[in-house]
């Protein structure tokens, strides 16, 4: 694949230069808690239900499971927010009024979220802001995306409508050729073998074999993966998130409704945002911004672009703000599980050292070390990520933090491992079925991203 | 007298008649499910703007870019030309200034290859994207490769611009690049 001599010489270029405020750390006016989690199963085609049936299914779920009835439940409200990613695909303007009504909560506030791929974690952001700033008390966010009303090939055409149109969108119509683009550079500059990639694909499909809500189960060996169709070389099929329908929802509150609902209710310890050109090209060079487990020292001699194309810098500004606000200075120790953004496994290996939990060039020894499985020091997408569970894009943050919240309380295997769950989807639970629950799981963090980078935010929950 | 209350009548315009989808990704529509098709075909009457210019250059056969060239943007000469163009500096929001862009060191920083691209791929595939490095640019410029053999393209790789001057789609894809040799 490499040619030829090609020097690395950083060149003399425009930077971004962070002033004092652009790096506060975020603070919380008052402590916030998620309450209930739901979902729907996720699936390539449903017809059998409209987006408005699957969101009302998703939020019942969570109410249910906080003991509440739809009455009481309702009583309690004072906000909501929608993320959905995008109207193309629904083909509904304003569907969260639609979708709001139809959940009886007229005439309490409410906003639609939208931020690519990272929709969902900006949905959850806002809810949590508005309950933080004393605005609300209770705020339920119910994500959804009805990617089936169109072929793959447009709806992969409306998903390259959020690169730029004027200079990027007509080179491919398809984002799994820009992150192959991105992919190509990465082996170049960091050498990892191809099949620790594969073994991200490997792993997040293994893992969806244990969930009930999972669209692209599969126990599939590392030549499977390397062999199946190349989408956009040499990104292959079995290494690219699906595209899906379904819905997810979170209710967050403040500390006092929290404590009336349940004895252990989950704390958001730290959350961010960041963001980052939404064309590709534009990307400006800039010293590393450094985590809290960095110093200058980590990347003496290091002489490659930052961000380039290897890294996203709106992952490390966000994760930075997030483990600022957590005080965490050792991710890998201090979290007990993760959910990343895994749309591709580039992406996935990319996002790893973003996020610190390798230093940059060193994402593979993440997974080669056995760290990312269960068993090892931070398991990552036991839910099965995008590769192997969904990518109902305005669901896909929700679900995370959905999953996380099962963890950290120890239901995931009263959720997951529930017959009826698996029946009630046409699903029978393999046999080989066993528990995904990190033992003693208290605190977990989700990675929420759009585009090539454009959108990043990360949130850290803690169980009390 | 009693008189006959004359009513309008609103009637279903001339159609082309529904088309209901039976099967899609493979699967049937389970029965009593109705899936219709509901079809667009849409125009939009896009503006370039004030990046026009760029796109009306490639047709000339040249290639242009933004700098920044107000002294008040930065205490060292740290420009870089902005390619694709911006009209404004993102630094100090003034109005930047068309340069073209001298493609004498274009290789290729990175590049994957499009084979299955999504509805409205004006090219035929494969087609290998590509993202440009060029000195004194401080972006990294995507393209294609409209001509490539057997091992290209790779990273490193010395390119130079191609335009369509003759039936131009006044798109990005108005320029791609070959092998400089």
């Amino acid at each position: 694949m490499v040619k030829g001599a090609v020097s690395f010489e950083r060149r003399e270029c425009v930077m971004i230069e962070f002033g004092a405020g652009n790096l506060r750390v975020p603070k919380l006016s008052r402590k916030v808690f998620l309450v209930g989690a739901g979902m729907t199963d996720f699936r390539k085609f449903y017809p059998e239900k409209q987006s408005t049936e699957l969101c009302l299914e998703a939020l019942k779920m969570a109410v249910q499971g906080m003991g509440l009835s739809p009455h009481e439940f309702r009583g309690m409200v004072n906000y909501a927010v929608y993320p959905q990613f995008a109207d193309h695909f629904g083909d509904q303007l304003l569907a969260e009024a639609k979708i709001h009504d139809y959940l009886g909560l007229d005439p309490i506030g409410n906003v639609g979220v939208k931020t690519g791929g990272a929709t969902g974690g900006t949905g959850a952001n806002t809810a949590i802001m508005a309950v933080a700033s004393g605005y609300a008390s209770m705020v339920p966010v119910i994500g959804w995306e009805r990617m089936d009303e169109v072929d793959t090939r447009q709806g992969n055409a409306y998903i390259a409508s959020a690169a730029c149109k004027d200079f990027e969108s007509h080179l491919g119509w398809s984002y799994s050729t820009y992150y192959a683009l991105m992919m190509c550079r990465y082996i170049y500059e960091n050498h990892p073998n191809r099949e620790t990639l594969a073994k991200i694909a490997q792993k997040n499909h293994n893992y969806a074999r244990f969930s009930p809500f999972s669209q692209f189960p599969g126990d599939y060996t590392i030549d499977e993966i390397l062999k199946a169709k190349v989408v956009s070389e040499p990104l292959t099929f079995l290494e690219c998130c699906v595209m899906s329908v379904g819905a997810a929802a979170l209710i967050f509150c403040d500390e006092e409704t929290a404590l009336t609902l349940t004895p252990h209710p989950v704390e958001v310890i730290g959350m961010g945002a960041g963001s980052h050109t939404l064309r590709t090209a534009d990307r400006r060079n800039m010293p590393i911004l450094l985590l809290p487990n960095e110093t200058k020292e980590t990347y003496r001699g290091r002489n490659l672009d930052w961000p380039g194309f290897t890294s996203f810098l709106p992952a490390r500004f966000a994760t930075n703000q997030a483990y600022r606000m957590a005080g965490i200075t050792d991710p890998v120790e201090e979290l007990h599980l993760a959910e990343t953004h895994d749309a591709f496994t580039v992406s996935d290996i990319q996002t790893y050292e973003d996020v610190g939990f390798r230093p940059y060039g060193r994402g593979a020894e993440f997974i080669e070390s056995g760290d990312a499985y269960l068993g090892g020091r931070l398991p990552t997408n036991l839910s099965g990520g995008l590769i192997g569970s969904m990518h109902a894009v305005g669901a896909t943050g929700l679900f995370q933090l959905a999953e996380i919240f099962w963890q950290v309380r120890g239901e995931w295997e009263k959720i997951h491992g529930d017959e009826r769950l698996w029946q009630k989807y046409g699903k029978t639970k393999p046999a080989d079925f066993m528990s995904l629950q990190v033992p003693d799981a208290r605190r977990g963090m989700a990675i929420s991203h759009a585009g090539t980078g454009s959108h990043v935010t990360s949130i850290i929950l803690e169980r009390r | 007298m009693e008189t006959v209350k004359q009513r309008q009548k609103v009637v279903l315009l001339p159609w082309d008649g529904v088309k209901l989808t039976r099967k899609f990704f493979g699967k049937t529509v389970p029965a009593g499910v109705i899936v219709r098709e509901n079809e667009s075909h849409i125009v939009h009457h896009h503006s370039y703007g004030t990046l026009s210019r760029f796109f009306n250059e490639l047709v000339l056969g040249r290639l242009f870019g933004r700098i920044c060239i107000e002294k008040s943007c930065r205490a060292e000469p740290t420009w870089g030309i902005w390619l694709p163009p911006r009209v404004h500096c993102p630094d100090c929001w003034e109005e930047m200034s068309w340069v073209e862009v001298y493609t004498g060191g274009a290789k290729v920083y990175t590049h994957s290859m499009t084979n299955l691209p999504g509805a409205g791929f004006m090219l035929s595939t494969p087609c290998p994207l590509i993202s440009v490095e060029i000195p004194g640019v401080c972006t990294k410029f995507m393209g294609y490769l409209s001509e490539f053999g057997e091992g290209e393209p790779y990273i490193g790789m010395p390119i130079k611009p191609v335009f369509r001057m003759n039936q131009p789609t006044y798109t990005i894809l108005d320029v791609s690049w070959v092998p400089k040799d």
